[in-house]
């Protein structure tokens, strides 16, 4: 089998892939890995052009978009050791197209959609369990913790739904931040993080949604594991609602 | 009275209410103003019930002027009453929704002096709301029993989604437990709804600029168990609601009981089992191509509390099994129990590569200790289980692994008297 490794960078991904289906015989049958630099590593080095990854990712969003799409949530993952599965995926994408999603008894196309459907999974949880503090100076500071690197898009979401307000979205675990401020958008990683003061009528408001949350549900139907399985602890950390609450 | 106590006196009445859905409308990019809609929904929490919390459901006030004998609200009782102004509630909405904790506002009422003037105040809250705040995101108006047309197409023109609660699922129960709502008072705004929402959509058709009326269409709710009927008229009330009416949602609510009063039964506990069973049941009128008469009849008139109505009307059909995998077509796959709507379709796909596997079933998804029963795969079955419905029967209750003790489901206890 011929080995191949790339850089580990998305680019460097879709270099590889680019390179590997233009000149391989069986492209879905070659092993890809990202370079480790030991000195024992054996493998053909497929160095990074954003040239030929930009090129090859239009050539998948015109024949495939469902699997481009696929593809876009992979890469948020983060997942490693996959590369070959995803090889794979994207051949049989170019082939079949957007059917190629449909072919979940290939463990290389479940791997690479079921591994893509979970960082889509919890974006879009996060579309709903994120939370705003107001801050003195009127702008907005949102902290998570997601599995998944889903600040690009979750800020896009949010980009269209809260345009009037300038505010932030703080991901405490990759030190990355998005910032919206009077219509435009910017990404990048903060290297220190200090949480800035209140503004002071936002605990007033807080103490209204907890008293909402407490007297919205329905004494006889109590159903602590109901809500545990919709709503995982590991999130309640940052949830307004969850502060001060003690895990029953 | 301040802000928090009205906010609990108001949203405590109002949790009685089951829907919370903020799917079916889509408003992705507001030109300006604060707030959009996504066509699946999205839930913000889930309270201490294991509900989703997705709107800001609340009453307008819960003064109420009917004395219905279910409602916590009736005039009869001696609870603390509210009225919130309206603008508290576009103030309450507005600091929820840019803090994310809600997807909009559901805003019902209790019957101030008359429908029409309540329904007047509520349809104000909304105008505000859009036209003062342009505010986008999702709103659901409950319109009361009784108001005039006019009212209620200016709620359709800016809420999403509107509902009548047809509360009970009988007219004769109406009568008894809610003297003051008439059917007719019911049914003629749900019929205005529909046409109203049919005529939207076909002008906006022929013009995108056209109004939207509803885009998220109609829903109602029904309360369960605080009456005598039978699953059987229920679901065929729901079936005439959906295919007569167009609704988009009947709600079930198992009832529970706040209030002393003869005319209601005494119940151990809320029908829960019972209402999961009539949602599950209304999957299958809307989503699976079951007709209530395939799911109920006169002589079976309630739905079995140990299987689901799907593997109920399985095990009554055993000529129609086992299913092939991979021959047979969509709708006879949905009828397969342990196989849903999504497994269905990803077999479908899946087959066009290569024929499934057991294997490949269980990767699909499909919920194999109720499907393998049923099916067959390339022609293998998959259990040699003796086809005698009644040995089936205990296999599905009891699983593989026997000796579970399967617990006794809770029983709806019924007055004597009650069932004329």
């Amino acid at each position: 089998m011929r080995r191949y490794l790339y850089d580990g960078t998305v680019e460097g991904l879709l270099s590889a892939a680019a390179r590997i289906i233009a000149e391989e015989t069986e492209p879905e049958t070659v092993f890809l890995g990202e370079r480790q630099d030991t000195l024992f590593e054996e493998g053909f080095f497929v160095a990074s052009d954003p040239a030929a990854a930009d090129a090859f990712f239009r050539q998948l969003r015109r024949d495939a978009p469902d699997a481009a799409s696929t593809f876009y949530y992979f890469v948020l993952a983060e997942r490693e050791g996959l590369e070959s599965s995803l090889l794979r995926y994207l051949v049989l994408a170019l082939r079949y197209g957007d059917r190629v999603n449909g072919n979940l008894v290939d463990p290389a196309v479940r791997d690479v959609v079921t591994v893509s459907r979970k960082a889509s999974r919890e974006l879009h949880r996060f579309k709903g369990i994120l939370r705003f503090e107001k801050l003195r100076d009127g702008a907005y500071l949102a902290r998570m913790e997601p599995d998944h690197n889903i600040l690009q898009p979750l800020a896009l979401h949010f980009s269209r739904r809260l345009r009037a307000e300038n505010w932030f979205i703080y991901d405490v675990r990759r030190r990355s931040a998005a910032r919206w401020h009077q219509g435009s958008l910017q990404i990048g990683l903060i290297e220190q993080f200090t949480a800035p003061p209140l503004s002071p009528e936002e605990r007033k408001i807080q103490a209204l949604w907890q008293a909402f949350f407490r007297t919205i549900a329905i004494p006889d139907r109590r159903n602590p594991r109901l809500q545990r399985s919709n709503m995982p602890m590991k999130y309640w950390k940052y949830l307004t609602e969850k502060q001060g609450d003690a895990p029953d | 009275m301040e802000t928090l106590d009205k906010l609990q006196i108001l949203s405590g009445a109002a949790r009685y209410d089951a829907s919370c859905a903020s799917s079916g409308s889509r408003r992705e990019r507001p030109s300006c103003g604060t707030g959009n809609t996504s066509q699946g929904g999205i839930c913000h929490s889930w309270s201490d019930d294991g509900r989703c919390i997705s709107l800001l459901k609340i009453l307008l006030s819960n003064d109420c002027i009917y004395d219905c004998a279910y409602c916590v609200n009736r005039c009869s009782n001696p609870v603390p009453r509210a009225s919130f102004t309206a603008r508290e509630v576009v103030s309450l909405t507005m600091e929820f929704y840019r803090r994310n904790y809600i997807e909009g506002l559901f805003l019902s009422s209790a019957v101030m002096q008359s429908p029409d003037a309540t329904m007047e105040r509520m349809v104000r809250v909304a105008e505000m709301l859009c036209t003062g705040e342009r505010f986008g995101g999702y709103i659901h108006l409950k319109i009361i029993p009784g108001s005039s047309s006019e009212l209620v197409r200016r709620a359709g023109r800016c809420a999403d989604r509107i509902s009548v609660n047809i509360e009970l699922p009988s007219q004769e129960s109406l009568k008894r437990l809610a003297p003051q709502k008439g059917k007719q008072a019911i049914l003629e705004p749900m019929a205005l709804i529909g046409k109203e929402i049919g005529h939207s959509l076909v002008e906006r058709k022929q013009s995108r600029k056209a109004p939207r009326f509803a885009p998220a269409g109609q829903s109602t709710q029904m309360i369960i168990g605080a009456s005598p009927e039978s699953d059987f008229q229920i679901l065929r009330l729901s079936e005439g609601l959906y295919r007569k009416m167009n609704l988009r949602r009947v709600y079930y609510s198992a009832f529970v009981p706040v209030n002393q009063d003869n005319r209601l039964p005494a119940l151990a506990s809320p029908p829960l089992l019972r209402e999961h069973r009539l949602y599950q049941a209304d999957w299958l009128l809307r989503f699976y191509g079951f007709s209530v008469s395939e799911i109920l009849s006169d002589d079976a008139p309630n739905l079995d509390e140990s299987f689901d109505p799907k593997t109920a009307w399985a095990l009554r059909h055993p000529e129609f099994f086992p299913v092939e995998i991979n021959r047979s077509d969509y709708a006879t796959l949905l009828r397969v129990p342990g196989i849903g709507v999504l497994s269905a379709r990803r077999i479908i796909a899946a087959r066009r590569f290569s024929p499934v596997t057991p294997e490949g079933l269980k990767k699909i998804g499909v919920v194999m200790k109720r499907a393998k029963y049923f099916i067959t795969c390339s022609g293998q079955p998959f259990e040699k289980v003796d086809p005698q419905p009644a040995l089936l029967r205990s296999r599905l209750l009891i699983g593989d692994g026997a000796g579970e003790v399967v617990p006794e489901p809770p029983r709806q206890l019924l007055l004597p008297g009650l069932i004329a």
